[in-house]
């Protein structure tokens, strides 16, 4: 799973000297919210973000002469005087698991991708990720989510998969999370099919537990010994 | 009483499926005795089938579709493109069937002859879309339905309401960008059932936005929820659209005894929408209802749901 599959390619970027007002309308024209800003031969000098051009602006509270006087100064307000020059970047032999944590830990919404001279050559935001983890998901294809709730031991998902293979249903992706009761496993097979209710009997004839749909999560720590569950 | 339509023909059965396979012809043979057992078959005017010209079959799905279809079932393949969707050599004869008795019905009730009427057909068909079978359906009945009642009837205005425990996927996408047909569907939320479309947010597109309507109800919510999503959502959205008639996909699997759906209906549950939609159909379209059978896979349920809903029809 790396970057260089999952990100946008085409990139749009912007010249530093360029007013921050031109900036804000390209970014308005396309729908997005990061522009990487490059000089000559795609070197990458910093990045500009629609969050860093409204504090620029001037408040909407604001009357009417004092806009009047900003607007001037904003006229001179260039991408270089305001952009993160200190740009997190990511290289495309990087992985979207790389992309994902770095996300949690910087708050940033888009990676430029960097080749090995420094040159940009994509950019890769909160949008690839979710279309990546869509299909990973399976959910865009037909079929019926279930919740087993399973022992957290070897063999368990062999038995799982088993009695649904035996049924004759494509899977689209199987999960496994953490359950907050020690020593289980949630797992959540998406298959490709609208006829389950075969198979969440034979999955119960095994002795597994078919977890109630209004108590499914897929964010569960699990809770450490001692603590009462449920 | 009403002068209600009862399609049925004994070769719906011959669209067979494997024992175990939910929708299988139990369903409709159940049903019909239930409704002679309760004397209703003599107040209904029973219709016959007739096979479906295949010039309105095209106007929903691809030639492609219709051929690989007959060609699926002529070479007795036993399923059709899912190991869900299962055929015999019947199938594709019993789905031509189905759609032209639907539409033999629309013809009857746009003479007069009718005032509302039941369609206890199989296979099923809201699933289906233009170029795919998908969850037991080949033919999208009710889309079908649609297009004939504009082209052959001149109807401006059709209202389709789906309240089918599943998401009726095919029908949304043939009329998604179409202003003149409004396609309302209440059905368990799609993370947690089959096919997994149908989101609050599927509006339509392009000059059919706003056309779209879908109400997901979460697990084991039930009859609460559709008292107050029907009111909240679908009223207001028909007494805007004004439908000229309402076709129904009428499924029967949100019952608590189906184990097709966790949505936990009650018999009552569906009697109450039921009335709700009759009075819906009497208020926007001169009473004019044709309900078209979709799900509903509990021998022990369906047939006692399939007469109340049919007296309901019938206006006792």
């Amino acid at each position: 799973m790396f970057i260089d599959k999952s990100m946008t390619r085409d990139v749009l970027t912007i010249d530093p000297e360029t007013n921050i007002a031109e900036a804000s309308a390209l970014m308005r024209q396309h729908h997005i919210r990061h522009l990487p800003v490059t000089e000559q031969d795609r070197r990458l000098v910093g990045i500009v973000t629609d969050r860093d051009i409204r504090s620029a602006m001037p408040s909407v509270l604001s009357s009417e002469e004092a806009v009047a006087k900003e607007t001037e100064r904003i006229a001179q307000i260039k991408v270089k005087d305001i952009m993160t020059r200190n740009v997190v970047a990511i290289s495309p032999m990087n992985t979207l698991e790389d992309a994902l944590l770095l996300m949690q830990r910087t708050k940033v919404g888009a990676f430029p991708v960097l080749d090995q001279q420094h040159r940009l050559i994509g950019i890769i935001s909160v949008r690839d990720l979710m279309r990546a983890f869509i299909n990973v998901l399976g959910i865009e294809e037909p079929g019926t989510l279930l919740c087993i709730l399973a022992d957290d031991k070897v063999g368990q998902m062999k038995r799982i998969v088993d009695a649904i293979t035996e049924e004759r249903i494509p899977f689209g992706s199987i999960l496994v999370a953490r359950y907050w009761e020690e020593g289980k496993r949630a797992v959540f097979p998406y298959l490709l099919t609208g006829n389950v209710a075969r198979v969440k009997a034979k999955l119960e004839g095994l002795g597994f537990t078919l977890l109630n749909p209004m108590q499914w999560s897929l964010d569960q720590l699990p809770k450490k010994s001692g603590e009462s569950s449920g | 009483m009403r002068r209600t339509g009862f399609l049925y023909d004994e070769r719906f059965s011959n669209h067979c499926t494997s024992p175990g396979h939910p929708e299988h012809s139990d369903r409709l043979t159940f049903a019909y005795r239930a409704l002679e057992e309760a004397g209703l078959l003599a107040q209904l005017t029973l219709i016959q089938a007739t096979p479906a010209r295949l010039k309105w079959i095209e106007r929903v799905h691809s030639p492609r579709h219709i051929f690989r279809f007959e060609e699926a079932c002529m070479l007795e393949l036993g399923e059709f493109d899912h190991p869900d969707n299962q055929i015999c050599k019947d199938s594709y004869d019993i789905a031509l069937l189905a759609v032209g008795g639907i539409l033999k019905t629309i013809d009857l009730l746009m003479e007069g002859q009718l005032d509302n009427a039941f369609c206890a057909v199989r296979p099923p068909g809201h699933h289906a879309e233009a170029n795919r079978a998908l969850g037991f359906c080949y033919f999208n009945n009710v889309a079908i339905a649609a297009k004939y009642l504009q082209e052959q009837w001149g109807i401006q205005r059709v209202g389709i309401v789906d309240f089918d425990a599943h998401h009726g996927n095919g029908t949304q996408q043939v009329f998604i960008g179409d202003p003149t047909v409004f396609y309302y569907s209440i059905h368990e939320h799609p993370s947690f059932s089959f096919p997994g479309t149908g989101r609050e947010f599927e509006r339509g597109i392009d000059e059919g936005y706003g056309f779209t309507l879908n109400s997901p109800v979460l697990p084991g919510q039930g009859d609460e929820a559709y008292q107050e999503l029907l009111p909240r959502d679908l009223v207001p959205a028909f007494a805007s659209f004004k439908p000229e008639v309402i076709l129904l996909s009428a499924g029967f699997d949100a019952h608590a005894d189906d184990d097709m759906s966790s949505i936990n209906l009650s018999t009552e549950g569906y009697s109450w929408i039921m009335q709700s939609l009759v009075e819906l159909a009497d208020e926007h379209a001169n009473g004019r209802l044709i309900s078209i059978l979709e799900g509903g896979y509990s021998l022990k349920r369906l047939p006692e749901l399939i007469k109340n809903h049919v007296e309901i029809l019938l206006g006792k």
